[in-house]
Parts: structure tokens; sequence; C-alpha cells
């Protein structure tokens, strides 16, 4: 199928205050509604078709702290936080279904498979765990990633995500390094590396800054795309360029480093387009950016500068509209472009 | 026939009431190396008399939500939760569980209220305890602890400060106190260069020319009254006595065991090196971890540089503890200021001096309470606000020096501690 | 500067107010000394007017030995040689000061000097940049004037090759544009802007954000290139928000209140868009053309700054720099502390001596040599009246000021010289170049050594350094004939061998007790000799008597 929407026409249509960080958020298929994930503890729903459109918390119930994670199964809603828990919501009954206690520390991600039968979770205990959508159980544990930094600190397990067929998943972490999981048997069957996106500093601040926030198969599932910031001087602020390394994953070949100093920042979320040809990012430092690039050459074909610090991205159907959720807002974005109809995208 | 003038008598008479004689066969004990902890009656003397302090610097300034005061579930209070320590009532951020389960010695001051949020001025206020004032250069903490808890005839430094991170760094000052109380900086190695005697020079020799360059400082001396002067006199003087100290600082003479039961890290290692300084009586040793600025990213950041000093700290106060050092030695954890209750963007934490925190741990410190409250969501101080010159009031006491005590500048009294500003009673023994 | 209680400190201290045009009305013109007056007169008439009145009495003028040192050491960065002494000392001519004034303005070593003295004022302790360096020395030499050094500083764009390093001073500030404005404001005009954010004077509060915001807004658009060249952006103001919660605008404002309008222009969003992008590509391509925009903030800085209605600023701070240089404290002291609640000790002579600059084109080599002729400046730093020392601000006795680390490493390498091998005389057509190899030797020791600060202390770093360190041993007690040591080891009489020595490195004759003790010293080392020659060169460059300018 091609794409030909033309991401150069990508414009910011509306936009909306709200309170706190929107960390995370799960699209309903079809529709305008969204569910966020907020630095108040709470999952809200938001109709960005309404006319005024503002979070509305689901259930007064629910996480202890900042919701990170939110993939959406049919009617049932799965939410990690940093209180190291999954929830699992009905959205029909706005209703805590469960509550697993599902690592040691902070989950970072959650995200479901594409047949809708698992979500995947990973945390700073470095674990990334496999529950079964229908029961809460746990299925498999990909554990392989380390726990300290090579210079002796606790790391982070930010970033997952599963190829399309559903036969891949993989992980990055704060040191750079992205292991791809046969998501059937929990075998690691490869491994990447982008290790420009961790900056230690050892001799002005003594610590860390970065990481890989964003992985992304792409359709064929062939290539994968990593997100994260480059290399960073004063590391008490993300000033560094946002950096995206895209890789035939198998041969380990690098296809494309892509590091885009106007607009600073973490690369948050990444999303290749369904033909392969372009790739979506969205991120940001104080502020924020969605940019489109080439998966041909690696070439910009548009940044948009965002209002707020972007955390996570979803396009609709047709792709004709971009929701963005972030730092205090929300921002909805229109794309132009005839299309055929698509396999609906996983949100 | 020589003609011996006056001035010979006096420039010998000094010189033979040094160690030696030039042409006398004996050697005076080679005052080169002395092991003071392997001296048990000579460290067991030292235990009981000599206090000191351990400042842990938190360069930069370490975000009180992450560490002593934390607010989770309000909008400020950013994603970590806050667990319960060994000391009923008393709960810190969960980024310091060791810390958590030894606060018996600990007294945390949650209600500073500082106003001064630039990382010079806070340096220079939190340093010394008070705000600058033209014509006066007020000593430091390490300056004055080293004056006032110092022995005379001291072999080993006084003030010790050691900075090994190149961002915010600066030596402290001994202010009007003269070059005798300022601060051994280290900043790229720990051991202290030049400690050891040339070989080309024998120590008769490194002795005698160090007493002519004594003379001709005293007449040079005579008539000239200069702070700067008396410095060079000073620093000099304590070049023998400094010498003998070298082994302190390495931190290769502790068994590996100790050293992994310190952590791995350059600041485990220097709270290490901290441990064995005031065991051998240095009264003041400044062990700076920079740098907790976290402008963007400060949740990640406090992740590593809490788990650092959670280690480290509890570490050093359990090693304190175990060889009887702890009742006599004082450590304080403080930066230039804390971080805002708001968080930005970047997920970061700014500069904030309206509401923070700092610890105090061992002698003269009544363990497990805390002092002053914030606000819920951290923005004010509720109750029990107080400054620099109160933090200092409460320091001096602690180690049972006269908070009140005056020095003088000509007929100047300066007092100790900040004008209005008493001790904290509430965390004192 | 005039405190004379503890409640005008504190007083004086909350009180931070700019009131920067009460510093110009301060001194009514007629009061001053007319302008024909040289400059060591006005000095001296201002200065002693101030002590009668007081009823000091200054300490008297040091002799010729010692006034030798202290002016080469101020003028040339180093101690007088052997031969320059014997010179002085032996020459009978009544004016003889005033030649030697006059002769090391002119040596080679004056610029090099000079060009050290403003180099740690402006960039030394952030970075060495041997271009800037060279920049500042080759301004010195060919007598640059002060104002125009200031321009060049401020406005360079790397275009032009022989002022493209002045840029440095800003370019190594350019990641924060508050050091930028705190640095230019404190090193130029004396003036801490910084001091304005602190503050909490409730009152005037609001005012002071505009004055910093305000003159922080002259740099704002201020960006280097990926070239590497200073430029500016097209637009950019600064925000700011008060205390009461409201977001302003800086408007471009210099210290003394005076605003600056940006003519407006109207751009349109195309434009915008197109100049946006012309600076990205600066920023980012090294080989992308540099924007420059019609509006220039800095350089309207640079014309308000020298306008003849707010010079003042300018010339004062320089002149109280130069002050502070030779005198250990400024007039206004300290230094970046010009403000209503540090006075200047003597603001008729400061104002004085800023006109006469100003009337002289920034002429700082001829201000410098009026300085050094006063009498003020040749008083001995020996009290030996009764009662207690005046305070430095009447300048009755002459501060003990530490040597740089390259005055004193140039010094310890120059005096540890074997004679022999030192040209004669700084009018020989080699000097220059023995200088300039000398200087590059020294550096190695000076980078060990602190940078006196207000308040500098020796630190027992340096004590141990000159104990234990091996380069002490090799480049000053070395045994060979191009050394001190060498020279003296070939000298006959362990007398001859004292008398060279002391005057070789402290620049005067032992006396009869020094004589007594050095020599019993190498009497009780006669079986090494050489042992004890070093040690005694070792004690005197360690003495006091080297290491401070006294």
């Amino acid at each position: 199928m091609m794409t030909n929407i033309d991401p150069s026409t990508l414009k910011k249509q509306k936009d909306y205050g709200t309170p706190g960080v929107n960390f995370c958020m799960a699209r309903r298929p079809e529709s305008a509604t969204l569910f966020v994930g907020n630095s108040d503890f709470k999952v809200h729903q938001f109709d960005a078709s309404a006319e005024k459109p503002e979070l509305k918390p689901i259930a007064e119930d629910g996480h202890n702290s900042y919701v990170t994670g939110a993939a959406l199964v049919g009617p049932t809603l799965v939410t990690g936080a940093y209180d190291k828990q999954l929830i699992w919501w009905s959205t029909v009954n706005n209703s805590v279904v469960r509550k697993v206690s599902a690592h040691e520390l902070w989950i970072r991600n959650v995200i479901a498979s594409p047949d809708g039968s698992y979500v995947v979770s990973v945390a700073d205990d470095m674990q990334a765990h496999l529950w079964s959508v229908s029961d809460g159980k746990k299925i498999r544990t990909l554990s392989g990633h380390d726990e300290q930094t090579p210079h002796g600190y606790p790391s982070m397990l930010y970033a997952v995500t599963i190829s399309a067929d559903g036969k891949f998943i993989a992980t990055g972490d704060k040191v750079g390094r992205v292991i791809v999981w046969e998501a059937d048997t929990g075998k690691q069957v490869g491994e990447v590396e982008t290790p420009v996106m961790y900056t230690w500093d050892p001799k002005a601040r003594r610590h860390s800054i970065g990481g890989i926030r964003s992985l992304a198969f792409s359709a064929d599932g062939k290539q994968i795309a990593v997100g994260g910031i480059g290399k960073i001087g004063n590391i008490d602020h993300l000033g560094g360029p946002h950096r995206i390394e895209v890789f035939d994953w198998q041969t380990k070949e690098r296809k494309h480093e892509i590091e885009n100093d106007n607009f600073k920042g973490l690369v948050e979320q990444l999303q290749f387009s369904p033909d392969g040809t372009w790739l979506a990012a969205a991120g940001g430092d104080h502020g924020g950016f969605v940019s489109f690039y080439n998966m041909e050459d690696g070439k910009e074909i548009k940044t948009e500068k965002a209002p707020m610090h972007v955390h996570e991205m979803s396009f609709s159907e047709d792709y004709r509209t971009l929701y963005t959720v972030g730092h205090g807002k929300i921002v909805v974005w229109e794309l132009q472009g005839e299309l055929e109809p698509l396999v609906a995208p996983r949100t | 026939m020589t003609i011996r003038h006056p001035q010979i008598d006096q420039f010998n008479r000094r010189r033979f009431l040094g160690t030696m004689a030039a042409g006398a066969g004996t050697v005076a004990a080679d005052m080169t190396v002395l092991n003071v902890l392997k001296n048990p009656a000579f460290a067991e003397e030292l235990k009981r008399q000599q206090k000191s302090v351990i400042l842990l610097w938190l360069a930069g300034g370490a975000s009180q939500f992450e560490t002593w005061d934390p607010k989770p579930g309000r909008p400020t209070g950013g994603p970590f939760g806050k667990i319960a320590t060994n000391q009923s009532g008393v709960e810190i951020s969960e980024l310091l569980p060791k810390m958590a389960q030894q606060m018996e010695t600990t007294a945390l001051i949650r209600s500073l209220n500082t106003k001064i949020a630039d990382h010079g001025g806070g340096f220079s206020l939190m340093g010394t305890g008070r705000r600058p004032e033209a014509g006066i250069e007020f000593p430091d903490l390490g300056a004055i602890i080293a004056r006032e808890l110092g022995r005379k005839e001291s072999k080993v430094p006084d003030y010790v400060s050691i900075y090994s991170s190149t961002e915010g760094r600066r030596n402290g000052t001994s202010g009007f106190l003269g070059g005798r109380y300022a601060p051994m900086f280290l900043t790229q190695d720990v051991i202290p260069p030049n400690l050891s005697r040339l070989e080309q020079v024998s120590d008769l020799d490194h002795v005698q020319r160090a007493e002519l360059r004594q003379l001709l400082t005293d007449r040079f001396q005579s008539k000239r009254q200069s702070l700067v002067v008396s410095s060079q006199t000073s620093a000099y003087e304590r070049v023998r006595g400094l010498m003998s100290s070298e082994r302190l600082f390495d931190v290769e003479e502790e068994s590996s065991s100790m050293r992994a039961f310190y952590g791995p890290t350059q600041f485990q290692q220097q709270c290490l090196i901290a441990r064995r300084l005031v065991e051998a009586g240095v009264p003041f040793v400044k062990v700076a971890r920079a740098w907790w600025d976290s402008h963007g990213q400060n949740f990640e950041t406090h992740r590593e540089l809490c788990a650092d000093l959670d280690q480290g700290m509890s570490a050093l106060l359990t090693d304190l503890e175990q060889r009887g050092l702890l009742e006599n030695t004082l450590v304080i954890t403080l930066g230039e200021f804390g971080r805002t209750p708001g968080i930005n963007p970047s997920l970061g934490r700014d500069h904030f001096a309206s509401a923070w925190s700092c610890s105090l741990s061992g002698c003269g410190i009544k363990g497990g309470t805390v002092y002053g409250k914030t606000d819920p969501d951290g923005n004010t101080v509720a109750d029990g606000e107080v400054g620099a010159g109160h933090l200092f009031a409460t320091i001096f006491s602690a180690l049972g020096i006269d908070w009140q005590k005056e020095y003088h500048q000509g007929s100047r009294p300066i007092p100790i501690t900040d004008f209005g500003c008493e001790p904290i009673k509430d965390v004192l023994a | 500067m005039m405190p004379s209680n503890f409640v005008r400190f504190r007083f004086g201290l909350l009180l931070m107010a700019f009131t920067l045009c009460a510093i110009d009305g301060a001194v009514a013109e007629d009061d001053l000394l007319p302008a024909e007056t040289s400059i060591p007169e006005a000095i001296d008439h201002y200065i002693d007017a101030t002590l009668m009145k007081e009823k000091i009495t200054p300490s008297p003028q040091i002799d010729d030995a010692a006034f030798l040192r202290r002016v080469t050491l101020d003028l040339a960065g180093r101690v007088p040689t052997l031969h320059e002494q014997n010179a002085y000392l032996d020459s009978t001519e009544s004016d003889k000061k005033q030649k030697l004034i006059g002769q090391l303005l002119a040596s080679p070593d004056f610029a090099f000097h000079q060009r050290n003295r403003l180099d740690e004022l402006l960039l030394a302790e952030i970075k060495k940049d041997n271009n800037w360096r060279e920049y500042l020395l080759k301004s010195v030499q060919a007598d640059k004037p002060w104002d125009q050094m200031f321009r060049e500083i401020m406005l360079a764009d790397g275009s032009d090759e022989e002022t493209a390093a002045a840029q440095e001073f800003l370019a190594s500030r350019i990641r924060d544009v508050n050091k930028m404005t705190n640095d230019t404001s404190k090193l130029f005009f004396g003036v801490s802007v910084n001091c304005a954010q602190c503050h909490d004077h409730p009152l005037v509060w609001e005012w002071k954000q505009d004055h910093y915001f305000g003159f922080a807004s002259f740099f704002n658009r201020t960006y280097l290139t990926k070239s590497k060249r200073l430029a500016e952006k097209f637009d950019g103001d600064m925000q700011f928000r008060t205390t009461e919660g409201e977001e302003k605008t800086a408007e471009f404002m210099f210290l003394t209140g005076v605003k600056v309008d940006e003519p407006k222009v109207e751009v349109t969003d195309d434009l915008k868009k197109e100049r946006n992008e012309q600076i990205k590509k600066a920023q980012n391509d090294e080989n992308a053309p540099i924007p420059e925009p019609g509006f220039s903030p800095r350089e309207e800085f640079v014309r308000l700054a020298l306008a003849d209605e707010n010079q003042s600023f300018f010339a004062q701070s320089i002149v109280n720099r130069m002050w502070a240089s030779l005198f250990g404290s400024g007039i206004i002291d300290p230094p970046d502390q010009n403000h209503s609640g540090n006075e200047p000790s003597h603001p008729q002579l400061l104002k004085w001596l800023e006109q006469d600059l100003i009337a002289h084109n920034y002429d700082l080599k001829r201000l410098i040599g009026g300085i050094v002729a006063s009498q003020a400046y040749a008083r001995s730093s020996e009290w030996n009246g009764e009662g207690e020392r005046p305070q430095k601000w009447f300048f009755a006795m002459s501060e003990v000021r530490p040597l740089t680390p390259r005055q004193y490493s140039l010094s310890l390498l120059i005096s540890t010289t074997s004679p022999e091998s030192l040209p004669e005389s700084n009018e020989d057509e080699k000097w220059a170049d023995f200088r300039q190899r000398y200087e590059n030797s020294a550096e190695g020791m000076a980078d060990q050594l602190e940078r006196p600060s207000e308040h500098f202390q020796v630190s027992v770093d340096e004590a141990l350094l000159f104990s234990n360190n091996s380069r002490v041993e090799n480049d000053y007690l070395r045994d060979s004939g191009d050394k001190l040591v060498g020279h003296l080891k070939k000298q006959e009489q362990p007398e001859q061998q004292i008398l060279l020595a002391v005057k070789s490195t402290l620049g005067r004759e032992p006396d009869e007790g020094e004589t007594a003790g050095f020599l019993e010293y190498l009497n009780e080392r006669q079986d090494r000799p050489v042992d004890g020659l070093k040690q005694i060169v070792w004690a005197l460059i360690t003495s006091p008597e080297m290491r401070f300018n006294y």
C-alpha cells in the first residue's frame, strides 16, 4: 500500500492546555478518543473531537505515581506507572479490573502486541515482562540488559517496541543498547548499539544523561529505528541535537544516522510509515518538535516546532491527523494527501 | 679578627633552636613518615579528644524532594515515593534506602530559607554562614573549624577540601584568619602532590634551608603587617608536617574489603579517605560531589547521584560508628541551595533557596529528629524557618564550640555566628 | 570606601542602589586641578591633601634599589638584572628616576607585561588563548588607545585578521549571556551588574531588573557561527518576569539608564523565516555566509559607552584598574563594586585622572608612567610610625602585593640565570627576543601557581611545590655554566658569592648580619659547597622579598 500523505504539509490544528505532564496515550481505533496517562497519577479520557476537550479521569482509583505507559486492546486498557504497578481497566465500565505488582522498579512504558493478546512492560529493574491481556498473568520475562551502567550507576530501561507481524520485540536502555527478542520464545536474536545516545561526563559533572527513549520497527520488520539525543556538552540540560539511528538489525548495518541540532532534545517516540518511506519522530527539551525523515536518504522532510515537549504521538488510521501529548498540552495536527485505506496502525 | 655582628648570634641561635646542627652526625627521627593510624596509643588519644567535621558538599544544589523532604502525590512531588526510616515518623525519599535504615544518628533540617539562588552566591553564603560584606573577608566553615579544633603542632592538615570534578569548583577561603587555615585543595589527585622530599636534597638540608628562609622572612615581616605575607609564612611552616601525612590520602592503604564496603565510585572512595583523615586528627574534611544542578532530567540525575550518596554516606556513618569515631565526628550534607517545586518541560528542577533541606549526623546531634516543615507542595517554609547563620550556630554547638565567640579584625569584633542567629536546639543532643 | 563605622557597612549593603547619575555629578568640575597639571603632581596633591586633613604622616620614600625593583616589576613584569641595578645605583643624574621610567616604558618588556596585565584582567581566568594574547601584545606595542581596544574587543567579527582574535573575550563566554553581560560590566565598567539580580531592596527591585536585563539585551543576539566568528541575529529580545509576576520585554539600556530604540522595520513572515534560515545555516555550516543585520545591539552599546556624556564610566573604570594594579587596591575598592554604597576614597583625584585619560586619547602607557612617577607610588611598605597603621585607602604607605604567577616565574628564571648569560641592557636589540624566550620558558611554572585575587593567600600547595618539586631544582638551582649557581661557584670568595646571590635575586645588598649568617651556613658545608650555594639561592627565591612586590 502506498501512503501518499505529504509529511511536509504537517500543520498544527488544535492546541489544548492541560494540567501536569501527559506521558503516554492510547487512542481508541477509528476515533479521537485518547486515554492519557498524566503526572497527576491518573488515567484520563480525552475526547479530541469534542467542542471543549479536557482531561477527565476515567476513575478516581488508580496509580500512585506518574503514569508512563498506556496500551489499549479493545475495551481493555493496560497502564503502567512509577508505582511499579500495571493496572487493567475496563473502558466500558470506567473501572479498575486488576492491579498487578509488575516490577521491582519504576515502569517506563507499556505497549500492546499487534494481535492484542499481550502487553509488554519495561522498567528500571531492567526487565521486560509480557502479560496476558485477558487474565493479567505473566507470560514471559526478557532479561538481558545490564542493571548498572559501565560507570557503576543504576541503569534505566526506557523503550520497547514490537514488530508489526508480532515476531520480534525490541528493548532499549540508558547506555545505548538495543536487544531484539523473539516474542514467542524470549530468545535474544539481535542487538544493536547506539552509544552516542548515552553521555557520561567524567570530568565536569560526573553523571550521565540521555539513553534510548524510543524504538520502532519498519513495517516489514527488517529495520529498526532508535531514538534518543546526541552528545551533550553541558549535561545539566538536554542540550544536544535530537538523534535517530536506523539499522538493518539483522545485519547490524546502520542505514541512517540523523541528528537535528535545530530541535534539541530527546526523541520520545518514533513511527515508520506503513510503506517505509518516512519516519516520524517526536520529542523535545524545554520545547518540542515533530519531525519527518525520508527513509531513502535519511534527510529531513519537515519539522514543526511543537508548543510542548512531546512524550507520545498517535496517527489516525488515515494518517491525516496526528495526536500528540506532552508537557502541559495535547496538540492535534493535520496532514494533507490522498490515501488508500490502510491497515490500522497500532496506537 | 672577625667581628661577631650581634645579628649573627641571633641568626645562629634560631638555627640551633631548630631541629639539628649541620655538623652533627646524628639525624633526628625521620619525620617524613608518620603513620598515625598504625600507632594505637596515639590513635586512642586522638579519639578521645579530637572532634572533626566531614562536610559532604552536594555541589550544584541537590533536590530536597528527591532526598530529605519528599512530597509524593503532590503536583510538585515528582514520581518517586517516600519510605519509612528506622526512626518512627521520619520518612525520606525512596532514593535513599540505605540511609533510611540508619537514621538513628542523623537529624534533618527541612526549613532552610536562604534566599540566594545562584551558585556563586550560594557557595559563599553556605560556605561562610553569612552574606558577604564589603571590606571583610569572612572565613568559611572549614577555616573556622580548623582554627577552633585544630592542634597547633599538628602534623596533619587542618582543612582538606576534595573537589575532583570541574563544575562549580571553588576553593574555600580562610578569609581574615589567614593562610594558616587555608584549605589544602585537592582537585586532580586526591594524594596531594609534592609531599615527598627529593632524593637530591638531604633531610638535613631540607630542614635547614627552610630555617634560612624563615630568617629572611622574619627580617621582612618585622615591620610589615600583611595577611598575604603571613599566608606564605604559614604555608612554608607547615611543609614538614604535611609531608609526614602523605599516606593518609592513599586509599590503597586500606584493605580491599574496606574499599568494597564503601563502594567503587570516586565519591565513595573519597568518603573513605575522609574517614582516614579524621581518624588521624584532621579537624575538617570537605568532600564535594558535583554536580547536582539538574535543570533538565532531574529524576534521572537524582537516581544516579542519590544512589552514590546513599551508599557512600551510609558506609561512612557505619564505619565511623564502628571505629568509635562518630560521636566525635559531625557529618553534614549541604549544598548551595535546593531545587524548585516546579518541574520544567525537560523534567528538570531549577535553583530554589526558599525552602530546602540539609542533614547533620553524629557528634552532638540528636539522631532521628526532624526540624522544620515545608508546606505540602514545598513552596515555602511552614514552620521553623532558619538560615545559614542558624545552621552554623548549630554546627558549632554540636562540636562544643562557643557559637557566640568573637574574632577580631583590628578593634572590630566579628562573631563567628551571623547576627541574630542561634543554634537549633531541637537537633542538638 | 570611607567606612567609618559598622552601621555604615550594613546600610551601604542594604542600599546598593544604582544611583549612577550621582557618581558623575558628585564632583564639581571647578574643584579639579587644571588639566595641564602633570599626573604625578595631581596624584600627590590629592593624596597629600587627605593625609594632611587626617593628620597622617605617610611612610618615607623608598631608596633607589627598592624603587628600581618595584618599578621594574610593575612596568617590565620582572626583577631588575644585576647590570640594571648597577647602572641605576651608579647613576648620578638628577633626573635618573624619570629617565628610568621612560626607558622601561620604551622597552619591549613593557608591552609583554602590559599584555599580561590585560590578559589577566580579561580572559586568563577562563582560558589561555595564544591568538588573543598575540592580539593584546601587538595592540600594546602599537600604543593602541584603550577605547579602540575596547571597540575591537566588543565588535571584532573575524573579518579583519589584525583584530580577529579580539573576539575571544566574548566568544569564550558565548554559552552564557549572563556571563558576557556581567563580565563586560565588571571588567570594563567596574560595575557588578549581577548584584541587581540577587538584591532585594523592595522599592527599586523593578528598576534594577530593568537595568540588568537592559544591559544583557545588548549581548542577547550574539552567537558564534560554525566558522567560529561572532555574529548577531536579526532579532530576539530578553524576556523577564518581575517580582509581581509580570512578563516584561527588556529594552536596550546602558548602565547610566539611557536607552536605545531599535528602529522599527516591518518584516514579513517570509523574510523572517528566510533570515532565521540564514542564521541556522551560519550556525551549522562552516562555509555559510554570515548574515549581517542592519541593527547591531553591540555596536549601539559601544557607541553609547564611548559617547561623551557616558564615557566617564568607562574611563574611570580603567583608571581605577590600573591604579589598583600599581597600588594594590583601587581608589574604588574593590574595583568591581562601583556603586553609591562604595564611594571612591579620592573622588576628585579619580575624576581628574579620568578626564586626563580621556583628554589624552586613552593612552594607558602615559597614565601608568605618570602614576609610577608620583611620590605616593614610591612610599615604603614598612610602618615605623606610632599607633595603628593607616587604612589602605589613604595610600599613606605602600601595600605588599603578591607577584602574579608570570611575574614570579619570570623573575625566578631571570634572577637565577648567570648574569653573564643575560643581555646587558633592555635597550639591546637582543632584548625583545630574550624576553619572549624567557617568558615562554617561564610559562610552565606560571601555570602551577595561583593567580592573585582579592584576599589572596599563598597556599600550602605552593610551599610544597617549591620544597619538593624537581622542577624548582632543575630550573632555578641547577649547577651549570648558564645558571646563577654555576656562576656563584666560580667566585673565589664566599663573601662575593653571597653578595651576588642576594643582589641577583632580591635586588639589594645583604646586611652584615645576613652576610655573616650565610657565611656560617656555607662554612658548615665546605665539603659540599655547591649544595650550600643551592640552598642559599633556594632560601632567597622562596623568601617573601622575592615573592612579593613591596
